[in-house]
């Protein structure tokens, strides 16, 4: 047992902490999140050159062959300077094209999304808003070489600047609801496509997509007909994960940032750092921090190593949901007035909380996999 | 980042939950977690056979060098917490084998050394700890207890309190005031001393349960021999903070609640009410996932404490955030239990009490971990003061 980063890891740590402190100023993140794109292509490309977006690609495909763990420790420098754009739309959705895709999807996108020429994203949920298999209404029809696909996506990230959308459907009516539905990789040009971003919380450029009579070729089918739903638990598992580490990176700003104004902030003549009021609520976003963070590299060695972890990686999502925002929440409450000003860094990360929250499953849907997993009835 | 053991490891792993399993079988019907060992008579019985049983495998002395037969390493005394924590299985002394036993063998002179950690290895001489005292909790050094020194003796005067198993343990180890013209925290003496010597009176108090697992002491001239000391004279201070630096991964802790939440899992799968199993209701489910992410979370924490322990870094920081962690989560546990329980979960031991009383039990006996080993205010303060940098304002 060693819980300490590797060297690989230290290295590429420091290498995304000095490249997000350049690239990724908070001017340029206020300016993206009120741009239309709601990403820099920019700062993509140069993210592409460090080898982000195939970060856990295979060599043979192009990729850095990286482990998920390593992932991780990326995904938690993203989260400390927000970043904002379609990394983690895109490399959730690299993980269905690794775990599902047949070889020639593989040799045909994976070393383009490694190069960052393609942006993806993943379209799950719809109008019921929910994470299981209940939600899936959005029909994929046979014709001919053809199936054609029909109805509405919604919180679908960043799927206004994608190229190509995963695309869960129901493609029959099965005994349960995980049965028959299947996943199509669609070029997101195909005509009957149309997407409109939705105003959301943290302006994180969630989109909603209508599928009007879309024609995917069979070959795009990802995975089995009508047996997709295993993706899907997979890419929700990793992606909780990754969404966790991304957390964890803005929990520690949080923390950090607060440890700093509480000592230089001066009131009744001391800083307010010096209040035991002010202390003990620090010591317990501390806290929170830390058990988070063993919690969710936890999870992250499990995954990694190929262990089954759907318990944990749930565990991880439930708690870390609750713990950032209330982190933020209190980073906001200890610097005052001044944190609830758009102007003010802090806001950026109490925003991002409630996206980080829905995103890859809410609090009561990971509780829920728990419940079945500790062997509730 | 790597979580895996070794194959020895997880040989050795396998060998102390086997060990504690079958010690299990002879566990008293009255035990109802470690508390219980310094109330009842036949639980302190059980404790005495539990060490014995440990200390013929040489368990008791895990990760000392071997210079004191010392067996293993600090990973497997992790290990070994965990399997004793699972169980519930008490036996190992938690002042003489946790916290005097490294304490000893850092800061003692070779002849303490010899004299005093091959009983504790054979599990023959239990100990208390007496550091409180009325006026002196939390701000220890504040104590006032004197032993002065006459000769080749220190005599002394005075009281301490909350001393858990006093009037069970062999020996005491205690700081006391030996230079009361010093400076604060450099007029105290780290003493070890027989707690059948005269001039001793040990009066247990009542908890608030109505057990008593903790006493006052009260010394009258109490003649110690001055070779009995730990550390320099005076300063003690700095072996207490020495003491207080072991250990405190409450892995033991963490996983005696990982337990409890497995046999209420089964007693919500198998009792109904309204017809259907508790296990069924939504908001039963939802707090209980809820509790069992906490516990994971409290549980990874507890490793991330034991491998910088392990590798001898500090782990200050981590170790007081676990403690708050592991220590409230009881709390939580407890209230959450005992109330979906219902009005059962208000029922002492007896036939009409589920899992035989223990979430009632632990409704009183969580106090322990949230106000002693430093409460959780002080473990705030470490955070914020050691840890973060904060200003502290005297």
């Amino acid at each position: 047992m060693d819980l300490r980063f590797t060297e690989t890891q230290e290295i590429l740590k420091k290498m995304a902490r000095d490249f997000l402190t350049t690239e990724c100023p908070k001017t340029l993140v206020r300016k993206l999140e009120q741009s239309e794109e709601g990403y820099s292509p920019e700062v993509w490309k140069k993210m592409a050159e460090l080898g982000w977006m195939g970060l856990i690609i295979p060599e043979e495909y192009g990729g850095m062959g990286y482990t998920f763990q390593d992932l991780v420790v990326l995904l938690e420098e993203i989260g400390r300077n927000i970043l904002p754009g379609p990394l983690i739309a895109t490399i959730t959705s690299t993980f269905s094209i690794l775990e599902a895709g047949t070889e020639e999807q593989k040799k045909e996108l994976l070393p383009k999304i490694a190069q960052g020429e393609l942006i993806l994203t993943t379209a799950l949920l719809e109008g019921d808003g929910v994470f299981d298999a209940s939600g899936i209404a959005v029909k994929a029809t046979p014709k001919g070489d053809d199936f054609v696909i029909n109805g509405t996506k919604l919180f679908v990230e960043m799927a206004h600047v994608a190229n190509h959308i995963i695309c869960v459907t129901r493609t029959k009516d099965g005994t349960t609801s995980e049965k028959g539905t299947t996943l199509f990789i669609v070029d997101s040009k195909t005509p009957g496509i149309s997407c409109e971003v939705m105003p959301t919380t943290a302006a994180d450029k969630l989109c909603e997509v209508r599928f009007k009579d879309v024609s995917v070729p069979k070959k795009n089918i990802l995975g089995k007909i009508d047996e997709g739903w295993p993706i899907v638990e997979m890419m929700l598992r990793k992606g909780a994960i990754a969404k966790c580490a991304e957390s964890l990176g803005a929990i520690e700003t949080c923390v950090e940032m607060t440890v700093a104004y509480s000592k230089e902030r001066v009131q009744y003549d001391r800083p307010i750092g010096a209040f035991q009021a002010v202390q003990h609520k620090i010591a317990d976003m501390w806290t929170a921090m830390e058990t988070s963070r063993y919690l969710i590299y936890e999870a992250a060695w499990m995954e990694s190593e190929g262990l089954p972890c759907a318990k944990e990686a749930s565990m991880a999502k439930a708690y870390v949901n609750e713990v950032y925002m209330d982190t933020a929440k209190w980073a906001v409450r200890l610097h005052g007035a001044i944190a609830t000003s758009a102007d003010h860094d802090i806001p950026f990360y109490y925003r991002r909380s409630k996206a980080a929250d829905t995103a890859f499953g809410g609090t009561d849907f990971h509780r829920e996999i728990v419940a079945q997993k500790m062997g509730l009835a | 980042m790597d979580l895996a053991l070794t194959d020895e490891q997880k040989a050795r792993k396998q060998e102390f939950y086997d060990v504690c399993k079958e010690l299990e079988k002879k566990k008293p019907p009255s035990f109802l977690g470690a508390e219980t060992v310094f109330e009842l008579d036949d639980c302190w019985e059980y404790h005495l056979h539990c060490a014995k049983e440990f200390a013929k495998r040489g368990w008791l002395a895990l990760g000392w060098p071997p210079e004191y037969d010392g067996k293993g390493d600090m990973m497997d005394r992790v290990l070994f917490a965990e399997a004793r924590g699972y169980y519930d299985t008490p036996g190992v002394d938690i002042f003489g084998v946790q916290m005097l036993a490294p304490t000893l063998l850092q800061a003692a002179s070779e002849e303490i050394k010899r004299e005093f950690l091959p009983p504790i290895a054979r599990g023959e001489v239990m100990w208390c700890e007496l550091w409180s005292e009325p006026n002196a909790g939390s701000d220890l050094a504040a104590l006032s207890t004197t032993a002065i020194k006459k000769g080749d003796e220190y005599i002394i005067n005075g009281q301490k309190t909350w001393n858990t198993a006093a009037h069970k343990a062999d020996w005491g180890f205690g700081v006391f005031k030996t230079d009361p013209e010093a400076r604060k925290h450099h007029n105290m003496t780290f003493i070890l001393l027989d707690m059948k010597t005269p001039g001793i009176t040990i009066r247990p108090i009542p908890y608030l349960d109505g057990h008593a697992p903790y006493c006052e002491v009260y010394f009258d001239d109490v003649h110690v021999p001055a070779k009995n000391i730990v550390g320099q004279e005076h300063e003690g201070w700095a072996v207490v903070n020495l003491l207080a630096g072991f250990e405190r991964s409450g892995i033991d802790i963490i996983m005696s609640y990982i337990r409890a939440l497995e046999e209420l899992v089964k007693f919500c799968n198998e009792t109904k009410r309204h017809g259907q199993p508790l296990a069924k209701d939504p908001l039963i489910r939802n707090r209980l996932a809820e509790l069992a992410c906490e516990l994971e979370a409290a549980r990874a924490l507890a490793y991330r404490v034991a491998d910088l322990q392990n590798r001898n870094e500090m782990s200050l920081m981590d170790a007081a955030a676990g403690k708050i962690f592991f220590s409230e989560l009881g709390e939580r546990l407890a209230f959450v239990a005992t109330d979906i329980l219902g009005p059962y979960g208000q029922v002492k031991t007896s036939r009409w009490a589920p899992l035989d009383g223990l979430w009632e039990k632990l409704f009183h006996d969580h106090f322990v971990t949230t106000v002693s080993m430093g409460t959780n205010e002080i473990q705030r303060n470490i955070i914020a003061w050691y840890g973060l940098g904060l200003p502290r304002i005297r």
